[in-house]
């Protein structure tokens, strides 16, 4: 059934990343006729998420790239008319660079995936001094039962055990687990049965204080690829942050699950820590003195409120946040606490920046849960999904594996009118969004694009053991030496549905000085040892191993104005590629700004009709054309159809 | 979705070639309509019908792939969390019949490994075109160790049948505690939906 593709339309939006998948919902739903393309055969571009096979199939597109012989596409240029002109769009991505893998996991089977670092071309010298942006608050409207909210005083019987009914762990679970796990290693059996001929390696099983770790094989992994879902892009939706509030706005939260980020960490002096950040958690510290906790307790209250208190730092706004700090009697790991676990800002973030990010935080927290963060079950990649579902919904057409040659400008309106895709048909509408990585070499000449050092590691336990083997958790590891940048450590159990049993997933991130690799490498070795090596030695043995290990950077293109690309259609709008920060602000700002900026009168993804809602009519209008706003031949019944 | 009064509520997802009835049978069955000429969907997400099977009430969610399977594009995530997959092909089309093994490849990827499967040749009313004989059929859905069942959604043959015997069978599933949302979630209840979450924060 070769069904084509029709030719007009309101909207086209080449890539389908976040920004462009929310616009792409936007214009849908308010009635706009709406083509969504990809070139790629999956979902999301730069923020998609990949099963453990997929990613290495990425990897090796990637690889690959470079010595690609530019296949002869239909000729497109017989179709430009003589009044109009063609913009070319790019024919390779070049937004993923330094790619390194590393397998330490013991592979059985002759197809080593050995490092790789095929790509080592133009590294634009990398400008990368930007600090992450301050974590936004706009749009923090709504009351909530924060965990600070209230100004009473701490209650003088706050000792660990009196408030143990809001605490969520209970200690006398280890036993259990630990048997569990070894549940868990029988199921594994059956996995590696075929040949392996690792047997003569000697596994540590000895350790007094640890359950015995189970021995993953890299065909194991590969067996259970399925199981991972490994963002390309690690991010975590701050619960009042504006994609929980859009999600919810727009019901496209009903395609997702989440869960929440069980525990914020912190590294110091060489050790991962868990850091109280709720009440219950503050009061449950063993770490904490009863001192500290008021101390911290009282600093905390204040900065959901700050604004409110001027007099409190007002004197310090010209100095940087960890210099407030160290005048609020905080002792040395309740600076840390709140500098890098709680703001998760730079040292040297202003007062007042350090001040909004702390109360951003608090703001979020017990929305709807322990943490002020939530992450998307299946991963990350799921979300740009989501809004494509929505899109279609209201009669967005698809159109993955699907490129695009260029885009055809009126010579006289300066106006695009058209692209013309691979198949050299040509397709009219009236806007055209574009995602950054699209666009030729030519018209991003004048940027100089930040990057972001990534890695993705697959590990055997947790960087900080506990009651429970199912934690989320993120950890800000602060610059190791001046100049470097904090980097950004989110830990995954197989609960998010995003690794197998008996793993983590582990995504590093920070904003990129050298190559992800030189970037990352050290905090990696900080908090991980590599499988292979086998020395008994008792201190690394705490550690968890490394079972594999990917290195990329990613191109960063948020943050560039418009007016820095050459010879842009005033109908042609560009999405960024993803940015460096922890939550999803900067995306749905931009598909935001974006729709208003192309239709200033309609309302941006408001709340769909609920499908339950939904009866059709006896004599059944059809909905024709996409090009309407509501429903037409639906009416409203509260009641369910009850069949006997 | 507020709390109701049913015992169980079921996802079902349909997905097939474009055109071989998928939205036609969903709306045969939930609302006992067959719509000449459907075009595509517009605006609806899901539809739903409580059926009651031995006394119990039984939420169906009906899911479809609007339009997406058209270019070959659908999400993942239409697969995450279904509890039964109808994969649809017409019996009039040889060529929808040849696309099955291509959407067992997207199952297998993507869907849970405890969903249910049901094969469904459609249009039989149009048996005097029958490009697919139903034997090639029933043995294709045996290899594949899949139930199949042959429907018209416009004469309304087998329609109701599909959907509760699928109801039938995800009850016996459930009760046997096997079904997806025990299993491959290892904390049960964890994984939320913000709607979820919301009804009890805001609404």
């Amino acid at each position: 059934m070769a069904d084509s593709l029709p030719t007009e339309f309101d909207v086209v939006i080449i890539g389908t990343g976040l920004p462009e998948s929310i616009l792409a919902a936007a214009c849908s739903r308010s009635g706009q006729r709406v083509l969504h393309l990809d070139s790629r055969s999956y979902y999301g571009g730069n923020w998609a998420s990949f099963s453990f096979s997929g990613l290495l199939s990425w990897l090796k597109e990637y690889q690959q790239n470079s010595d690609i012989v530019e296949e002869s596409t239909a000729s497109w240029q017989g179709l430009i008319h003589e009044t109009e002109e063609a913009i070319t769009l790019r024919k390779k991505d070049e937004s993923i660079q330094h790619t390194e893998v590393f397998c330490y996991a013991s592979q059985d089977m002759d197809d080593n995936i050995e490092e790789t670092d095929a790509l080592q071309k133009n590294t634009s010298s990398v400008t990368s001094s930007t600090t992450t942006k301050p974590l936004d608050s706009a749009c923090l409207s709504e009351e909530t039962h924060s965990l600070y909210a209230t100004d009473h005083e701490l209650p003088a019987k706050g000792t660990p055990k009196s408030d143990g009914e809001i605490s969520l762990e209970v200690t006398d679970v280890e036993d259990t687990l630990a048997k569990e796990k070894y549940c868990g290693d029988k199921t594994c059996i059956h996995t590696v049965s075929d040949g392996d001929k690792d047997e003569n390696k000697p596994i540590e099983e000895d350790n007094t204080d640890q359950p015995k770790r189970n021995k993953i094989t890299y065909s194991q992994i590969v067996k259970e690829s399925r199981r991972f879902n490994i963002d390309l892009v690690s991010k975590l939706l701050y619960s009042q942050g504006l994609l929980i509030d859009l999600l919810i706005k727009s019901n496209v939260s009903r395609y997702a699950e989440f869960k929440n980020v069980t525990r914020i960490l912190a590294f110091r002096e060489g050790k991962v820590e868990q850091v109280p950040c709720s009440r219950a958690d503050v009061f449950n510290s063993k770490e904490l003195t009863m001192v500290e906790k008021r101390i911290l307790m009282k600093f905390l209250t204040f900065c959901l409120d700050y604004e409110q208190h001027p007099d409190q730092y007002q004197a310090f706004v010209q100095c940087s946040f960890s210099e407030y700090l160290q005048t609020k009697k905080l002792t040395p790991n309740l600076q840390h606490f709140v500098l890098h676990s709680i703001a998760m800002t730079e040292s040297s973030c202003s007062t007042i920046d350090g001040l909004k990010a702390t109360k951003n935080f608090l703001r979020c927290l017990g929305r709807f849960g322990n943490t002020p963060f939530l992450f998307p079950l299946y991963g990350q990649g799921e979300i740009p999904q989501c809004f494509c579902r929505m899109c279609a919904v209201f009669g967005g057409i698809y159109c993955l594996r699907h490129k695009v040659q260029c885009l055809v400008v009126d010579k006289e309106s300066g106006r695009c009118k058209a692209i013309i895709d691979h198949l050299g048909q040509r397709i009219n509408a009236k806007y055209f969004i574009v995602e950054d990585s699209y666009l030729s070499e030519e018209t991003c000449s004048n940027i100089q694009y930040k990057q972001i050092s990534r890695a993705v590691l697959i590990t055997d336990q947790s960087i900080l053991k506990a009651d429970s083997d199912q934690q989320i958790s993120i950890l800000v590891v602060p610059p190791v030496e001046s100049g470097t940048c904090a980097v950004r450590v989110t830990e995954l159990c197989s609960s998010t549905m995003t690794c197998m049993k008996d793993t983590y997933l582990v995504h590093l991130t920070c904003s990129s000085s050298k190559t992800a690799r030189e970037d990352l490498e050290l905090v990696v070795k900080k908090l991980f040892t590599p499988f292979t090596e086998t020395e008994i030695d008792k201190e690394e043995l705490t550690k968890p191993r490394l079972l594999w290990a990917l290195y990329f950077n990613m191109r960063d293109s948020s943050g560039i104005s418009r007016s820095s690309y050459n010879g842009l259609p005033s109908n042609v709008y560009v999405c960024s590629g993803p940015d460096c920060g922890l939550g999803n602000e900067h995306a749905v700002k931009q598909a935001e700004t974006l729709f208003q900026e192309i239709f200033p009168n309609e309302e941006f993804c408001p709340p769909p009709p609920n499908p339950e809602d939904i009866i059709f009519d006896g004599d059944d209008k059809q909905p024709e054309a996409p090009g309407t706003n509501n429903i037409i031949m639906a009416k409203l019944d509260s009641s369910d159809e009850v069949k006997t | 979705m507020s709390m109701e009064d049913y015992d169980f509520l079921f996802k079902i997802v349909l997905i097939g070639n474009a055109g071989v009835g998928k939205t036609c049978l969903v709306r045969r069955f939930t609302q006992g309509l067959f719509p000449p000429g459907q075009g595509a969907t517009i605006g609806v997400d899901f539809m739903i019908k409580t059926v009651e099977i031995n006394g119990e009430k039984v939420k169906l969610q009906i899911w479809d792939t609007a339009g997406q399977e058209r270019f070959r594009s659908i999400t993942q995530s239409y697969y995450r969390s279904a509890n039964a997959l109808i994969l649809t092909y017409d019996i009039t089309c040889e060529e929808s019949f040849r696309c099955l093994p291509e959407w067992l490849r997207e199952i297998e990827q993507y869907a849970s490994n405890k969903v249910i499967t049901v094969l469904v040749g459609n249009k039989i009313d149009l048996a005097e075109r029958r490009e697919v004989s139903q034997q090639r059929a029933e043995e294709f859905s045996e290899a594949q160790d899949m139930y199949y069942l042959e429907t018209s959604a416009k004469e309304s043959d087998n329609v109701e049948k599909l959907f509760l015997d699928l109801a039938c069978r995800l009850i016996s599933e459930a009760r046997q505690n096997t079904l997806v949302n025990n299993v491959s979630s290892p904390l049960p209840g964890e994984g939320k939906s913000i709607s979820y979450l919301t009804c009890c924060n805001f609404n």
